[in-house]
């Protein structure tokens, strides 16, 4: 051990090391359906450095959401744990912020008031104009402070997902889950979002580690340091994990035009139309 | 020249294009469409009214004026909705006198079942547990006949006044609580995952979800137990006696004076429309996208 922060878990006499984001280890999960035992994943371990960006890409029904929704707290693993800031995950805590594939706002609230409550439900201890100003903030970040006091109904989708961005930010979390967050989105809004994404996390100085669900390839391997491609479900495990080693600012039109892009990009479509092929 | 007229008569109207008069003769056929559209339902509707006052004259004259026509009865209304609010004593009340002491019975037992129905309804609609626990009570109960409790009522309260007011609370209790209950349970995962993730407090959770999202829903629970009260109040009246809309049916009867019996019938749906209208449009204030 030698990282100081190391910590040991007394009871369980685990390592849980400083380093990593999020751990997950040995984890199953299956759940009861009227037909028997379903076994979404199985025997998944996966190492996620602070800081890093990871894509879970893989064909419909291949456990990806379930991951997710695990590291999220959502769902308990029926065998294994995933690890967060040295605890095992029970329940969903405001250390991750969470991006919904169908955005997820409430519709009877405006905008700014989607923010506001849940930097109201986080730092309940701060004053008002504080968390007003930390909703602001973000408001500006994305772009919607003129389109604040609108409703969900009123916006695009893409600004309805700009939104549900700069909720999740806007409670600081050290994590940051994506399920599939660009999927309902044309391919320009989608870019422009790619990159407000990768800013977002910059300008935080890349502190927060982003786990991110896609079946998009291109989208994987723009916005990733890892991707972690998954077997076909049922009992879907991790097949291969490509590290993305292109150096970020990441400028769309040449990295798409770049050998390594693709090259990875040969691999992905070979593991997920060949190895991998949906059934 | 067409263009000239209708400019007369509708300011605003604005006719561009080198050929005016032709274009003018497009105009008028809009316009006449458009008068024709809002006009049409009116006056159907007039065309209706028309057609069941013949009705109605054809069945008094039929039953040899045994029944008012029509012409006898409106004008009794007429005379009744004149002077509304006299008061000669305990067996001769204005018509406007007696609603208003139905409409406090109605205000006051429809009030305490929404106080009640609500939190009872956001309950059993947030909780399997209480769901099957109470759910077969209400459906036992809510089927029942409103006049069935009038018993239970006098043996509660001791007076005729206050067990009508009961019937109505005991009746108006059922739509608003099923509905509350059907739109709690309703809540879509996508809300409660929200809740969830960013950890809401129970009041934030009850306050920023599940009311606005069940609002739709318990107005259009508020609607049906109002609709239901109005019903049973008339009911009620007539069996407590004293005073009320229903009790001046009853009286009406007695004195054998169909027309004001008619009337009567008149303005309780009239009134109960309006009610029924009322919630319609709060209904529509609440909804979202």
């Amino acid at each position: 051990m030698e990282n100081a922060t190391d910590k040991l878990d007394i009871n369980n006499t685990k390592v849980y090391h400083s380093a990593l984001g999020i751990q997950i280890r040995d984890m199953t999960i299956s759940f009861p359906t009227p037909a028997g035992t379903y076994v979404a994943v199985k025997n998944v371990n996966l190492n996620i450095k602070k800081g890093e960006i990871v894509s879970v890409i893989g064909h419909s029904g291949c456990g990806k959401s379930t991951i997710l929704n695990a590291i999220a707290g959502m769902v308990k693993p029926s065998k294994g744990e995933v690890v967060v800031n040295y605890k095992t995950i029970s329940a969903p805590g405001p250390d991750r912020g969470i991006v919904f594939q169908n955005y997820s706002l409430l519709p009877w609230l405006t905008v700014q008031k989607n923010i506001y409550e849940a930097v109201d439900s986080v730092f309940s201890s701060k004053s008002k104009t504080e968390k007003n100003e930390i909703v602001d903030y973000y408001l500006h970040k994305v772009g919607l402070y003129v389109h604040k006091n609108k409703l969900p109904q009123q916006i695009s989708g893409g600004m309805k997902q700009r939104t549900a961005i700069a909720r999740a930010f806007s409670i600081n979390p050290s994590i940051l889950l994506l399920d599939e967050p660009f999927g309902a989105l044309d391919a320009l809004t989608k870019t422009s979002l790619h990159e407000e994404l990768t800013q977002l996390w910059a300008s935080d100085e890349h502190k927060k580690t982003i786990l991110m669900v896609t079946h998009d390839i291109e989208e994987a391997i723009y916005l990733s340091d890892k991707i972690v491609v998954m077997t076909n479900g049922p009992a879907a495990t991790i097949g291969d994990v490509i590290e993305v080693n292109i150096p970020r600012p990441r400028e769309k039109k040449s990295f798409v035009a770049s050998p390594e892009y693709k090259a990875i990009r040969d691999k992905l479509l070979y593991l997920l139309m060949d190895a991998y092929a949906a059934a | 020249m067409k263009t000239m007229i209708l400019k007369k008569f509708i300011p605003g109207l604005t006719v561009t294009g080198s050929d005016a008069s032709q274009e003018a003769s497009g105009t008028a056929a809009v316009l006449f469409k458009k008068i024709w559209n809002q006009l049409q339902p009116v006056l159907l509707a007039f065309v209706g009214i028309g057609m069941f006052l013949l009705f109605w004259e054809g069945i008094s004259v039929f039953l040899k004026r045994e029944m008012p026509g029509p012409a006898s009865t409106l004008s009794v209304l007429f005379s009744m909705l004149v002077n509304p609010f006299y008061d000669y004593g305990p067996n001769d009340k204005g018509i406007g006198l007696q609603l208003w002491y139905s409409m406090i019975r109605v205000a006051m037992g429809f009030g305490l079942a929404t106080i009640f129905a609500i939190p009872i309804g956001m309950l059993l609609g947030a909780s399997k547990l209480f769901y099957k626990m109470f759910d077969p009570i209400v459906q036992i109960l809510k089927p029942v006949s409103p006049l069935a409790w009038f018993p239970i009522g006098l043996v509660a309260f001791q007076n005729s006044a206050s067990a009508t007011t009961f019937i109505i609370f005991v009746t108006s209790l059922w739509p608003t609580l099923i509905n509350t209950a059907v739109g709690v349970a309703s809540i879509p995962d996508d809300f409660k995952n929200v809740s969830k993730a960013f950890g809401f407090s129970r009041t934030k959770y009850v306050m920023k979800i599940m009311i606005p999202y069940a609002l739709p829903h318990i107005i259009t629970g508020l609607r049906l137990s109002i609709g239901v009260a109005w019903l049973v109040i008339v009911a009620g009246e007539m069996l407590s006696g004293g005073t009320g809309i229903g009790f001046f049916v009853w009286d009406s009867w007695n004195a054998l004076s169909l027309e004001k019996v008619i009337s009567a019938i008149i303005i309780i749906g009239v009134v109960g429309l309006i009610l029924d209208r009322l919630f319609l449009s709060l209904g529509k204030l609440v909804t979202y996208k």
